[in-house]
């Protein structure tokens, strides 16, 4: 059964009425016409207080009595086989406890180096080290790449960095759409352009390393897990898999966790390896990563080599998209796909095929907007370039282009507020200063992340007045604890404080993984839905005690009763409440048609470019992001600085190094591997767009991703306008910047 | 963290505040987090080795057995439960571990155990009074100057260090300067930049 619902939905430019189908059971939608109290604040993240103080346990802070400490033997070799383990002497060194063979039988391949070879347990770490040395492994070494252009299947590049010829994709491509007559689109635009953009290895980077502690009881063949993880009841499913134990038997606890960016979905091999030693050893063991494993052996964010040739009319409409790839993905061979969003070309001819090339290296992971960064980074270079060819400002070339209207209000707002006319240069490669270049530059976002899923969440209010939110997925550091405590007390009309959340153990309902930016849209609804419910069992309780029908109730300033008749406290009413609490179980329901299906965004930066140097600053950066309803402004823009601070990051400094003779990362540390730190940091600012989506009864969308998409390339186009030269390459490192310039003089 | 895991009690150690209180304290009651539980002195987890030492830390003397090759972060975690401090690189280049050694900012992984006896030692558990936060906590709250929250004890230490440097109005110049050995992958500095400046004069205290 659903109700038919007319809500307002949209955002400042554009809003207007809409039917909807809600379905029977829901609550009422939120809309534009909705006067909220907490929801849209800038309350403090309700876990702030356990961070700043140390007092948040992480997995990595769990120390328990008689845990021990698990280390893995890696394999030095990047590719063969596993002959022999011995592991006889290892177990008469001190302290150790437990030991397994990770590679044997049928599955003794080695893929990578840092591939799982053996795991121990030692009472203390520096117990465990020791006893690694003492492990005797023997392989079978075969021949290995670890190059993404030395891979079967590469393309050529000529010394122009174009594949030529243009390759043919093989029957293994992905063509979508897939369109015959590319070529001769391209060619019979009045102007076209093609170009090559490349780029590195990322890392996920983490703080908190992955790994997990596990501790499994014999007595009852039960275990309880704290886990570093993006997903609480796939690390369940796995580790109980691994334990040989049934899922109910098993605990997962993840109230902290240091960070993920897509690469901590499952508890991986360290996390079998954990419960393995844990279960032999009968004792809680310890296995967290250290930080050359955590470069190596958790994913990454694929390499890319990605060609665009494009066609525009002279009045700078777009005609033809044609853009090819080719993913590193490493040695799984799939994964490394790059994507962009189609708005700037929706109405013209376009295509896009994309090839994996197999590496012998760690395989990638999902990372914060997986392919997007890489796909937009290229789409708005070749933007750029198209642009200048039609004699077009990069503004006025993408609002006479975008197709979405919400993003041209972002693009017309940003450019505003970051001041595009005064940062662009209009002669670019020159400037008055002698030693530094300016320029600026931007780029679009856009993302999904409507959320969804059957997930369920409790509230329970109690005789004493407090309120429970509990869901058991994890917050990662988004703020989602907050969120449900807002979404609470928005409903109950209480303030946030008063209401306690539980997130991040699956004793608690079921929730979602935290990927594709999709845990506060797929829980909210139901967040609100629990509270919802047990409101309205509070309200029943209110009606009994004034003797009135329960729909006369109202709930107004944190009070209970009757339209100028009796009101009662919240405090009050729920002494109404017995010795159970009010429980009720909020639905994650399915998605209504609603207005908008995505979200969108935009950025702009502005930097120097050091001529001696070749040093890269970013001086200013600018981000307009809609989320669907903002439920917390300021954790919002928390989230969006991140992005871009990530971003700047990925753009300027990260690349994996490999040794192709070893086929070892060189650079598997914090010291060689750069992240931005507080030097790189401009001045940032995050606007957010508030849109009604009509999605839900909440309205939220994805925020993790979509700011993340745009920033690499805003920042790569703000150089290439400072130098005036396109830079294609990440990072853009000083020895690219350097040799742009000299390139130049000649 | 000694305690009873399966015991759901010990999510929180605080009864509900009502109230106006409520407003006041609300950032520390609303979520659940596990205790950090006082460790119990015969506990085991006190020896990781057979090399007794004294250590000062936040105002009380600590003996523990470690050996001679631990480091300050590894003591401070693995044997003293004071897990506040992060372990992220273990080679000095990300500050999540930075404690205070007579009120100057160190990296705990790069410095012996046994090279701290002598100093009286600070870390992120000994910062608030109680439950009442340090200025420059109560200022990292307030600015969102955290997500993950994996970096922010280091991030904190740091920041009252830099602040007391200054006087307690570093320019921003010196703020980065200050807090360029600190990493954080979420993308907090913007952020932790304001909070030092608005935890003002008493930053550095
Ligand atoms: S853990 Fe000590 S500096 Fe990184
Ligand atoms: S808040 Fe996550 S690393 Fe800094």
């Amino acid at each position: 059964m659903k109700n038919e619902h007319e809500m307002r939905v949209g955002f400042a430019g554009d809003n207007r009425k809409i039917k909807v189908d809600v379905p029977e059971g829901d609550l009422t939608p939120w809309d534009l016409d909705t006067k909220l109290e907490s929801v849209g604040g800038r309350s403090d993240r309700i876990d702030a207080f356990a961070k700043v103080t140390g007092r948040a346990k992480y997995a990595y802070d769990i120390n328990l009595p008689g845990m021990l400490h698990g280390i893995i033997l890696r394999s030095p070799h990047p590719r063969g086989s596993v002959k022999s383990v011995d592991l006889s002497k290892t177990l008469d060194m001190p302290g150790v406890k437990a030991a397994v063979v990770m590679k044997q039988g049928e599955r003794n391949r080695i893929r990578y180096v840092g591939d799982p070879v053996a795991a121990i347990a030692a009472d203390t770490l520096d117990q465990a080290r020791d006893a690694l040395s003492a492990i005797v492994a023997e392989y079978e070494i075969e021949a290995h790449n670890v190059e993404l252009l030395a891979a079967e299947g590469a393309p050529n590049l000529n010394e122009n960095n174009i594949s030529d010829p243009w390759p043919v994709p093989r029957p293994a491509a992905r063509r979508r759409p897939a369109d015959p007559d590319m070529e001769l689109e391209v060619s019979e635009a009045d102007v076209s352009a093609e170009g090559t953009w490349s780029m590195e290895v990322q890392t996920h980077s983490s703080l908190e390393s992955h790994g997990n502690v596990v501790w499994y009881k014999k007595e009852t063949d039960s275990a309880e897990i704290w886990a570093s993880t993006q997903a609480t009841f796939g690390a369940r499913q796995a580790l109980a898999s691994a334990l040989d134990i049934p899922q109910d038997r098993v605990t997962v606890r993840a109230e902290f966790v240091g960070g993920g960016f897509g690469s901590k979905f499952t508890p991986g091999e360290e996390g079998m390896a954990c419960a393995l030693l844990s279960k032999q050893a009968n004792a809680p063991v310890k296995l967290m990563l250290d930080r050359f494993e955590e470069h190596t052996c958790t994913g990454n964010r694929p390499s890319a080599v990605i060609q665009i040739r494009a066609g525009a009319k002279k009045d700078g409409t777009v005609v033809a998209w044609d853009t090819r790839s080719f993913g590193g993905p490493g040695c799984n061979g799939r994964g490394g796909s790059t994507s962009h969003h189609t708005n700037y070309f929706d109405n013209a001819k376009h295509r896009r095929i994309h090839v994996d090339l197999a590496t012998d290296t760690d395989a990638s992971r999902a990372m914060r907007a997986p392919g997007r960064p890489q796909g937009v980074f290229a789409m708005e270079g070749m933007m750029d370039i198209l642009a200048a060819k039609c004699g077009l400002d990069p503004l006025a070339f993408r609002l006479l282009n975008d197709n979405s209207e919400l993003r041209k209000a972002e693009w017309q707002l940003g450019a505003e507020k970051f001041g595009w006319a005064e940062h662009y240069n209009a002669s670019p490669g020159s400037g008055e200063d002698p030693r530094y270049l300016r320029g600026a530059g931007m780029a679009s976002a856009f993302w999904g992340g409507m959320g969804g899923g059957k997930h369920r969440v409790t509230c329970r209010i109690h005789r004493d007045g407090s309120v429970e939110s509990r869901n058991g997925a994890q917050d990662i550091g988004t703020g989602m604890k907050t969120l449900m405590a807002m979404l609470t007390a928005e409903e109950l009309g209480i303030s946030p404080e008063q209401i306690r959340v539980s997130m991040g153990n699956t004793n608690d309902p079921p929730g979602p993984a935290s990927g594709g930016s999709t845990t506060t849209p797929s829980l909210s609804p139901a967040v609100r839905h629990a509270a919802g419910l047990a409101k309205q069992e509070l309200g029943a309780k209110v009606a009994e005690r004034l003797q009135v029908d329960a729909n006369k109730i109202i709930w107004q300033n944190g009070h209970i009763g009757l339209q100028g008749g009796e009101m009662i406290p919240f405090q009050e009413a729920c002494k109404l409440i017995g010795a159970e609490p009010i429980e009720a179980t909020g639905i994650r329901q399915a998605n209504y048609d609603g207005y908008q299906d995505n979200v969108c965004g935009c950025q702009f930066a502005a930097v120097r470019v050091d001529r001696e140097t070749g040093l890269v600053l970013v001086e200013k950066m600018l981000g307009v992001q809609d989320c669907g309803l903002v439920i917390n402004q300021k954790l919002a823009e928390s989230q969006v600085i991140g992005a871009m601070i990530e971003g700047i990051s990925y753009v300027l400094h990260e690349q994996r190094i490999m040794d192709p003779k070893q086929g070892r990362m060189l650079n598997g540390d914090f010291a060689n591997y750069k992240i931005a730190g507080t030097l790189d940091m401009p001045e940032m600012e995050a606007i957010m767009y508030s849109v009604a989506n009509g999605k839900n009864n909440v309205g939220a969308a994805g925020l993790g991703e979509p700011p993340s998409t745009a920033a690499p390339a805003a920042v790569a186009n703000a150089v290439s306008n400072a130098l005036g030269l396109p830079m294609r390459s990440m990072p853009i490192t000083p020895d690219k910047v350097l040799a742009a310039l000299h390139s130049k003089k000649k | 963290m000694t305690m009873n895991p399966s015991d759901p009690a010990n999510f929180s150690r605080r009864a509900f505040l009502k109230g106006a209180s409520v407003a006041a304290v609300g950032s520390r009651v609303g979520t659940e987090f596990s205790k950090g539980a006082e460790l119990d002195k015969s506990s085991s987890i006190l020896d990781k080795g057979s090399h007794p030492i004294t250590l000062q830390v936040n105002g009380s003397k600590r003996e523990l057995k470690i050996e001679t090759r631990s480091t300050l972060l590894d003591a401070l975690r693995d044997s003293l439960d004071l897990t506040g401090s992060k372990k992220v690189c273990d080679r000095g280049a990300c500050g999540a571990c930075t404690v205070l050694l007579d009120g100057e900012p160190v990296n705990s992984c790069m410095t012996l155990a046994f090279d701290a006896v002598d100093a009286e030692i600070t870390t992120i558990e000994g910062l608030a009074r109680g439950d009442e936060l340090h200025p420059m906590q109560q200022a990292f709250v307030e600015e969102d100057a955290l997500q993950c929250g994996f970096c922010t004890p280091g991030m904190v230490m740091s920041a009252v260090a830099c602040s007391k440097r200054h006087g307690g109005s570093p320019s921003m110049d010196q703020i980065k300067n200050d807090m360029s050995g600190n990493i954080c992958r979420c993308g907090t500095y913007p952020r932790v930049f304001k909070a030092i400046q608005a935890a003002g004069k008493e930053g550095g205290r």
